[in-house]
């Protein structure tokens, strides 16, 4: 009969959520937005601008020998920058005011070249109006390219000499550590980059879900309705009606979120093989390679289930402190403020998640990955990295568990008292008091 | 049967409930009664087992309260404790499924109890957008959806206008005829005296009247004495054992200490001109309240 009324419970609370016109609109909205996200560039693309103009360039050459290495050094920094930015380069053989007359009729740019006694070259880039960061980028790499190409010809250099010099240098990496190559090397400042947007989603999630109990357990009490719903349940099932719920309102939230990013990766995929566009944003087949190249694909089948152990079991904490909190406050606004520290500490692992990469090897970060509501976002970001082995990770998943099971002994006797209070005076009292009760 | 034996509650070092014992057979209805922070809301909150760090015991049908039998329990709180966000149809599914009940059963006596109470137009309305009186009918048919063994009221009225009070009256005495237990707390002293056949007078948790109406009443020495003519109030006043007297708007009351001063007051009345009522009646249990409470509250 307990368990009866515990499901009942909980299909209530959970229906109370996902029934709700609120949770439609906002997930309709979500899916749009991850949907968007997903696909900006084509977006972007597909509204148009100059973005596609091409940049033409008048070069007024007064040392007489410039024109043609500027010309080849453009091509070659297009090519660092990338090759969306589109520049064409014309010798121009007029006068200045015939060319600045030129950039204000026509919006090109201008780019006068003179000799220079001190300095071999000085260079005027005019235009008539502002002009973008990566245009200018590769417009003045170009031209001190082409002064260390003039200054080292005028060395008396010889050109394969000079092709030698100016080539970029081939770096070999050798890794003493038979475990270690070069791609994972690569992984590392990739994954701390993606790692942060991959566990986003969590850091959102377990926002809700602490959000959701609270409210929740608040509305119940500041309507009394508590005290009828207690008279007829115990306070343990309702607890867990509000845990069970809470999770199962995170998963179905969480499924939404996962969906609505398959549904916009397959909306990418088509539009990038019907060769409407092209991107670079995300090359999905490029870390798949990485990934297997750096040898993390070996790795995954224990990193996903000790990742998803983690996640799921913090998603139990949280919904566990958080039904606490909600039964210890009087309001809402109370609850807001008493749920804070929990918010920063997990905030904390987010940004230290990040950071991460920056600290290889540091004790403090490695300690910190076993810490409650840090380690899941924390652990699982080291271990990717190979900041921390499984062992550590195991360790994080005990810790867990055990705060789990504290937070049910202790929790339990303080969620008892707490819901039926209606005062905040000598709350701390109250509470301490519950623990200590057998 | 009700049975409450020898209950005590404290919080911290406050003593709520003091050794508090009474006893509600079926079909009685039993008054709680007491000033505000008596005791009264504590009592039901033991007896529904909100609280259960208190020392005594509590049965029903010789059975101890648990949650095995909360489901022939109805509760009526003071304070309204309805899901203000749900509609009345939501609410009472809600609350009917706690105690076990069947949707199609509950949404059946939903309907019967709305239509009694006139505001079947209301059934798919959020409890938010209903007049205080109105949820307050709710919050009473929530109570009564599982036809229950034990009924607790805590202040049933509140919020109620007359013609509401005498439907709410009338569904109450169908349950005790049905032979529910019903305990039942108000302010209203004139609720109380027509309603119950025992009751309870608690005063800092403790109780200082206990029993039958009637033998209180009995028990309570001082009479009043309703009086229609041209009496002089000042002549009155001076008669041995005539408390006071109290201008109505067509007729005195005087309070006499016993039975024995009513001789001498008919007899000064009997003399007086234009006289068409003498009535000798017993006090009300709003003067009995007010006296025995002013009495051990001063104590």
């Amino acid at each position: 009969m307990k368990n009866k009324k515990l499901w009942y419970l909980t299909k209530q609370s959970l229906n109370r959520k996902i029934k709700s016109k609120w949770f439609v609109v906002v997930n309709i909205l979500l899916v749009i937005l991850i949907v968007g996200l997903l696909n900006i560039d084509s977006i972007i693309k597909t509204f148009g601008g100059d973005f596609n103009e091409t940049t033409e360039v008048i070069v007024i050459d007064n040392t007489n020998k410039s024109y043609e290495l500027l010309n080849e050094s453009i091509k070659n920094t297009k090519s660092i920058f990338g090759d969306e930015t589109k520049i064409e380069l014309e010798n121009y053989e007029q006068s200045l005011e015939d060319a600045k007359k030129e950039v204000e009729e026509n919006d090109k740019l201008l780019i006068v070249l003179d000799n220079d006694d001190t300095n071999y070259m000085k260079a005027t880039i005019i235009s008539e109006s502002y002009i973008d960061t990566i245009l200018y980028q590769v417009i003045a790499t170009s031209i001190n390219s082409t002064k260390e190409t003039i200054a080292l010809s005028m060395s008396n250099i010889d050109v394969n000499e000079l092709v030698s010099v100016t080539n970029p240098i081939e770096i070999e990496r050798i890794f003493l550590d038979e475990e270690k190559n070069d791609a994972s090397e690569n992984l590392d400042m990739i994954m701390s980059t993606v790692f942060p947007i991959l566990i986003l989603p969590f850091f959102m999630l377990s926002i809700f879900l602490v959000q959701m109990i609270g409210a929740e357990v608040n509305d119940e009490k500041t309507t009394r309705g508590m005290e009828i719903i207690i008279s007829n349940v115990s306070p343990k099932t309702h607890f867990f009606s509000k845990i069970i719920a809470g999770n199962l309102f995170v998963l179905i939230q969480g499924g939404i979120l996962l969906l609505a990013s398959i549904i916009g990766l397959f909306i990418r995929n088509l539009l990038g093989s019907n060769l409407l566009i092209s991107s670079d944003i995300i090359d999905l087949s490029g870390i798949i390679n990485l990934l297997n190249t750096s040898g993390l694909m070996d790795k995954l089948w224990i990193i996903i289930p000790l990742t998803l152990v983690l996640l799921l079991l913090s998603f139990i904490a949280y919904s566990l402190v958080a039904g606490i909190l909600a039964s210890m406050t009087t309001n809402i606004e109370d609850y807001q403020q008493i749920q804070t520290p929990i918010m920063i500490i997990s905030l904390i692992g987010y940004y230290l998640s990040m950071m991460a990469p920056m600290f290889n090897g540091s004790i403090f970060i490695r300690i910190m990955s076993y810490i409650p509501f840090i380690s899941c976002l924390l652990s699982p970001a080291l271990l990717i990295m190979g900041q921390i082995t499984i062992i550590d990770s195991i360790i994080s998943i005990i810790m867990m568990v055990i705060t789990i099971y504290l937070f049910i002994k202790y929790g339990l006797k303080i969620y008892k008292v707490g819901i039926l209070n209606y005062s905040s005076s000598k709350l701390w009292t109250k509470m301490f008091k519950a623990i200590k009760e057998k | 049967m009700l049975k409450v034996e020898n209950i005590t509650k404290y919080y911290g070092d406050f003593k709520a409930v003091d050794n508090l014992s009474f006893e509600v057979k079926d079909g009685e209805i039993f008054g709680l009664l007491g000033i505000n922070g008596a005791g009264k809301t504590t009592t039901f909150r033991m007896i529904m087992k909100l609280l259960d760090d208190y020392s005594g015991k509590i049965t029903l049908d010789n059975k101890e309260i648990d949650y095995n039998i909360t489901n022939k329990i109805g509760f009526l709180t003071e304070e309204r404790s309805l899901l203000t966000k749900m509609t009345v149809k939501e609410q009472i599914l809600f609350y009917g499924n706690l105690k076990d009940m069947k949707d199609n059963d509950i949404l059946k006596k939903l309907d019967y109890w709305l239509d009694r109470f006139e505001i079947s137009e209301y059934k798919d309305k959020k409890i938010k957008e209903l007049s205080k009186g109105n949820q307050q009918k709710i919050q009473f048919i929530s109570a009564i959806i599982n036809n229950p063994k034990l009924l607790i009221l805590d202040e049933p009225f509140s919020g109620l206008d007359p013609l509401n009070v005498e439907e709410f009256k009338r569904v109450i005495l169908e349950f005790k005829e049905k032979g529910s237990t019903i305990i039942f707390s108000s302010h209203r002293m004139e609720h109380v005296e027509m309603f119950c056949e025992k009751l309870v007078i608690l005063l800092k948790g403790k109780a200082v009247i206990s029993g039958y109406i009637n033998d209180i009443k009995k028990q309570y020495r001082k009479k009043n004495i309703r009086v229609k003519g041209d009496i002089i109030i000042k002549d009155l006043k001076q008669i041995d054992g005539v408390i006071d007297v109290e201008k109505l708007a067509n007729e005195y009351i005087i309070k006499i200490e016993d039975e024995s001063i009513i001789q001498n007051v008919f007899k000064y009345v009997s003399k007086c001109k234009n006289i068409t009522k003498f009535e000798v009646e017993e006090a009300t249990l709003n003067e009995i309240f007010i006296a025995k409470v002013g009495e051990a509250y001063e104590k």
